[in-house]
């Protein structure tokens, strides 16, 4: 695939536990080198849309092709090309740095010869360089947070899947781990040689994206009600979060027309 | 392979930089050491007994390979019961309990590589178990002479035996998050293979009119009825056959559950 095509096509993605609807068909693409903000009140399928991508969770329906491969007929080749950073990250406090980072890189297919220059290069550019020999249970929070943003990117995946990496961290790590994230998205730097990855995250903190994302998808209620470049958001003059109130609220007051109409 | 020496080495890692399990394995080798000691104690009085009353007769099964090597063998029986469980209780209850499950679930590796991975790494440990008693068995050499084949039968007996019941232990643990919960579940099901032995012993009782073919099923399902025919010299095909049967039963079991993880 050339660098111009895709690296995320999501198409009518839905998944339903029962009766409920998680997330109702969701679709959207993302190129290498953009930084996507996946935005939504809580509950809205923001984590159950990136579990799906990632590989964690089946759809109901719909599918999805990670850099050219489709997440359910390839699922392996669509595996290697992703890295994952769930909301609570995914470590084992008896492990040291550097020995769960080689461990990954193992698990990820990181050619064996390649991998301790992987894990290096993980360590250095998340800021780990001095820790590799410490227990990861030893760590705090902030520091765990870049082993978990360490085992995201160490078999240099070109999609990057990022739930909420800034929930529950202090103001001054959460400045670090934005630097690290923007410093990820640079072009130049990735194992695609130029094109740089492609970075969906979620957040709560619209400041946040205002800072390092290029994209906005807003989601509410298992839809997808809002995509577009931030940039065109900013020109018009308005503030992201007058955007986020109106449409989450104005969907809440659709459903809550719907329902009282729906006894007649 | 790759990745199944990856999730194996990681398992024994945790096992052995964790205190606990150093405490497990040397508890339960000197307690393996404490019924050796038993059982060539309670030899050594008895002989003694027999020796100074001379007009008693001795009990047949008084000597070296009954006395000592089948009555210590079928004690540790008794061990394994609780050492197999406890070695299995966090194999894949740990990974849910800590939200590694989604480091797993989203690398591209296979359901049967992380099984058989985390299943090699117990069998390792088993088999060092099964080490340390064949070490003790020597000495019984050193000062007596009982029967070698014997001696070997029974730790083969006694191997194949914690293979098994490692495997009900996997199972036991993907079906839970909780380490505790999978070592009762665990230890609960090598009592049924426990119980439909006593039972068929007593079915099989004259005079009960139990079908001789419901008592061969309840027999044959008994590990305890395999373990015995092994620790009593017998290289019994069948007792082989029961094993491998078992332990292949339960890491299919297991990998089942594993993967009906995926579509929850």
């Amino acid at each position: 695939m050339d660098a111009s095509s895709p690296t995320i096509e999501a198409s009518g993605l839905v998944k339903r536990y029962g009766d409920f609807v998680a997330i109702a068909g969701i679709s959207f693409t993302a190129r290498a080198g953009e930084v996507v903000g996946f935005l939504g009140p809580n509950g809205a399928g923001k984590t159950t849309t990136m579990r799906i991508l990632a590989g964690a969770l089946p759809a109901s329906d719909g599918g999805a092709r990670i850099a050219g491969h489709d997440i359910f007929r390839a699922p392996r080749s669509a595996r290697r090309a992703i890295g994952y950073l769930p909301e609570n990250p995914p470590l084992y406090p008896e492990m040291d740095v550097q020995g769960y980072l080689a461990y990954v890189a193992d698990l990820k297919d990181v050619p064996r010869p390649a991998r301790s220059a992987a894990v290096a290069r993980a360590i250095a550019r998340c800021g780990l360089a001095g820790e590799e020999r410490r227990a990861i249970g030893t760590l705090s929070k902030g520091y765990r947070q870049r082993v978990g943003l360490a085992q995201a990117i160490v078999h240099e995946p070109r999609v990057l899947i990022l739930d909420e990496p800034t929930a529950g961290l202090d103001p001054i790590q959460i400045r670090e781990i934005r630097r690290l994230i923007e410093g990820l998205a640079a072009p130049g730097e990735g194992a695609e040689g130029g094109a740089g990855v492609t970075i969906v995250l979620s957040t709560h903190i619209l400041a946040e994206v205002e800072a390092i994302c290029r994209r906005v998808i807003l989601i509410h209620r298992g839809r997808k009600v809002l995509d577009q470049p931030l940039a065109e958001i900013t020109k018009e003059g308005q503030r992201l979060e007058s955007i986020f109130v109106q449409l989450t609220l104005r969907e809440e007051e659709n459903a809550a027309a719907q329902a009282a109409e729906a006894p007649q | 392979m790759r990745h199944i020496r990856a999730i194996a080495g990681r398992e024994l890692g945790a096992y052995f930089t964790s205190p606990v399990a150093y405490a497990v394995l040397v508890l339960f080798t000197l307690m393996a050491g404490f019924f050796f000691l038993l059982h060539v104690e309670s030899f050594l009085q008895a002989s003694s007994f027999y020796d100074s009353q001379w007009q008693m007769e001795a009990p047949p099964d008084l000597n070296i390979n009954d006395w000592v090597l089948s009555g210590y063998y079928q004690m540790l029986l008794l061990l394994f019961w609780f050492l197999v469980p406890g070695l299995t209780m966090g194999l894949f209850a740990n990974e849910k309990a800590q939200g590694t499950q989604e480091l797993l679930m989203t690398s591209p590796i296979t359901t049967w590589e992380l099984v058989l991975g985390k299943y090699l790494a117990v069998a390792a440990l088993v088999t060092i178990f099964t080490v340390a008693v064949a070490l003790l068995t020597t000495l019984l050499f050193v000062a007596g002479n009982p029967e070698a084949p014997r001696a070997l039968t029974g730790l083969l007996g006694l191997w194949l035996l914690g293979l098994a019941y490692a495997a009900i232990g996997s199972f036991a643990s993907s079906t839970t998050q909780s380490p505790l919960i999978a070592f009762l579940l665990g230890w609960f099901l090598l009592m049924i293979l426990w119980v439909v032995g006593f039972v068929a012993s007593i079915l099989g009782g004259a005079g009960a009119g139990t079908p001789p073919a419901l008592v061969d099923v309840l027999r044959w399902l008994s590990s305890q009825h395999h373990y015995e025919q092994l620790v009593s010299g017998l290289l019994d095909t069948r007792a082989l056959a029961y094993f491998g049967f078992m332990i292949a039963l339960f890491l299919l079991l297991t990998k089942a559950s594993v993967e009906s993880l995926r579509w929850r």
